[in-house]
């Protein structure tokens, strides 16, 4: 079998591309594909908190590269998911001790047997990123929608876009929120697509659910009442081919909904009287 | 009373819905990332604007006398195309002698910085004669010159490595034409100030542009 290699970047940095590595994973392993996370971003790795796994990393992928281990050692699996394993950045060394031919050789290697392989780029646009992208046909665009995130977004798919291998990019928009957008204080959705011009692969609410999720090492994906839960399993269906609608993050519409606000706002006035 | 206000907003509230608020700033963001996007994803810096709108200045005030300092040149998107927006306001159109003055005077300017071109070329052939013929713009532009002598030698260097390409060395002659010709606006302004320097006075006393200059013009005539 040879599975897709997917590379998950963004250019700037916290915008969340390490959550979206970990938890678009973890909702594919879910789905019962074979999945590998590969963390490139070396001397700085979180995949392995994300994933609540930084106990159980003996090797890392630098190890592999010098040959102190074999490929296969060197893959932590998920503690809940056999089917998702993690290939850990060093954490001692810095980005010049892998080159981007190493990493396509063993993209090239894990493609073989698994479904996905997806690969947590650095921030920044050197060669963190070029090591990164170099075994990926597709890529993640993650960003968040401030002018900073989108810039250096427009950046990277322009660098993107001379990679020959790389057939398709796609754009995740992160830490949306959607009552800033209602009240006009932040770019919507469709602003931000207008402007980087490429197809949306989802749209995930900025959630308190994901600080939590972090502190406990479990991906949010795991949590079936999570809003950004449900967005990031939605983006897997669509990576696998599904036409999934995206979410609407509207406050609740309906008449009950109303009915509860008009509620707690009299409950406030009498207070007030 | 304030309980009737509360309640009043409370119950517009429920039925409003939040309207959006017009200038909000979401529409700052997005301009202000349009146009930086622009400027990226171009490559034109703002060093490169800045000399493509002194040129166009240059160009323009041989026809037209504008105001420099209001000209204004900017990028925008329509859709997929990326227009090039200049707007100038124009001070007063040049009559016909004034226009072909300012059009040969470029002209000759063009011809003294060719020649000064090849000087440079055939120093060591000794060619000079030809170029006396207006020792004053030469003057001034090799005192231009001077500042810029590291770039011409390594021009001179590449020339010599590329001899066999014609087109190529054709290509970095103009090159070089078009940084003598930045070299030139400076040099105008000299002669300017030195012909017509009574009608720039009057025209930054006089409020009436128009009146004054054509009494200048005629002053000069």
């Amino acid at each position: 079998m040879t599975g897709r290699v997917i590379v998950i970047t963004s250019g700037k940095g916290g915008v969340g591309k390490t959550t979206t590595s970990a938890n678009i994973g973890t909702a594919l392993a879910k789905n019962g594909y074979k999945v590998v996370l590969i963390d490139t971003d070396l001397g700085l790795r979180n995949l392995d908190l994300l994933l609540g796994l930084e106990n159980r990393i003996v090797y890392t992928i630098v190890d592999v590269i010098e040959e102190r281990c074999k490929l296969k050692q060197a893959l932590v699996k998920d503690k809940k998911n056999p089917n998702l394993q993690l290939l850990a950045a060093a954490q001692t060394r810095d980005k010049t001790a892998v080159n981007a031919e190493q990493l396509k050789e063993i993209c090239d290697i894990l493609k073989e047997e698994n479904d996905f392989v997806l690969v947590d780029c650095p921030a920044g646009i050197e060669q963190g990123f070029q090591n990164a992208v170099a075994g990926a046909s597709e890529a993640i665009v993650v960003t968040t929608p401030e002018m900073s995130a989108i810039r250096d977004a427009d950046r990277i798919i322009g660098l993107l876009a001379t990679k020959e291998e790389i057939t398709s990019v796609k754009l995740l928009l992160n830490r949306v929120r959607p009552n800033l957008i209602k009240s006009n204080e932040m770019m919507s959705v469709d602003d931000v697509v207008g402007i980087l011009e490429i197809p949306l692969v989802g749209i995930i609410p900025e959630d308190t659910g994901i600080i939590t999720s972090t502190n406990k090492g479990e991906p949010i994906v795991n949590d079936e009442d999570a809003l950004a839960g449900k967005a990031y399993r939605n983006v897997a269906e669509r990576i696998l081919g599904e036409e999934v609608p995206f979410l609407d993050l509207d406050e609740p519409k309906g008449f009950m909904a109303q009915i509860k606000k008009a509620i707690s706002v009299i409950s406030k006035l009498k207070v007030k009287v | 009373m304030s309980l009737f206000s509360d309640l009043y907003n409370t119950i517009s509230k429920f039925f409003r819905t939040q309207e959006p608020q017009g200038d909000a700033s979401k529409s700052v963001a997005t301009n202000r990332l349009k146009l930086v996007l622009m400027q990226d994803r171009t490559n034109l810096t703002p060093r490169i604007l800045e000399q493509m709108r002194s040129e166009l200045i240059d160009l323009l005030s041989r026809y037209v006398e504008l105001d420099k300092e209001l000209l204004d040149l900017n990028f925008e998107q329509e859709g997929d195309q990326v227009a090039l927006m200049l707007s100038i306001p124009v001070i007063r159109a040049k009559d016909e002698e004034e226009i072909d003055a300012a059009i040969k005077q470029h002209e000759e300017m063009l011809k003294a910085a060719l020649k000064k071109e090849e000087a440079a070329e055939n120093q060591e052939e000794d060619s000079d004669d030809e170029n006396t013929s207006d020792p004053e713009i030469i003057d001034a532009a090799e005192n231009e010159e001077s500042g810029e002598q590291p770039e011409t030698a390594e021009n001179n260097d590449i020339k010599a490595d590329e001899d066999l390409e014609d087109e190529k060395a054709e290509a970095e002659k103009n090159d070089a034409i078009a940084k003598e010709l930045n070299a030139v606006p400076k040099i105008i302004k000299k002669k300017e100030k030195k012909e017509i320097s009574a009608p720039e006075e009057i025209t930054n006393s006089g409020n009436n542009p128009f009146k004054s200059d054509s009494s200048d013009v005629e002053s000069i005539i």
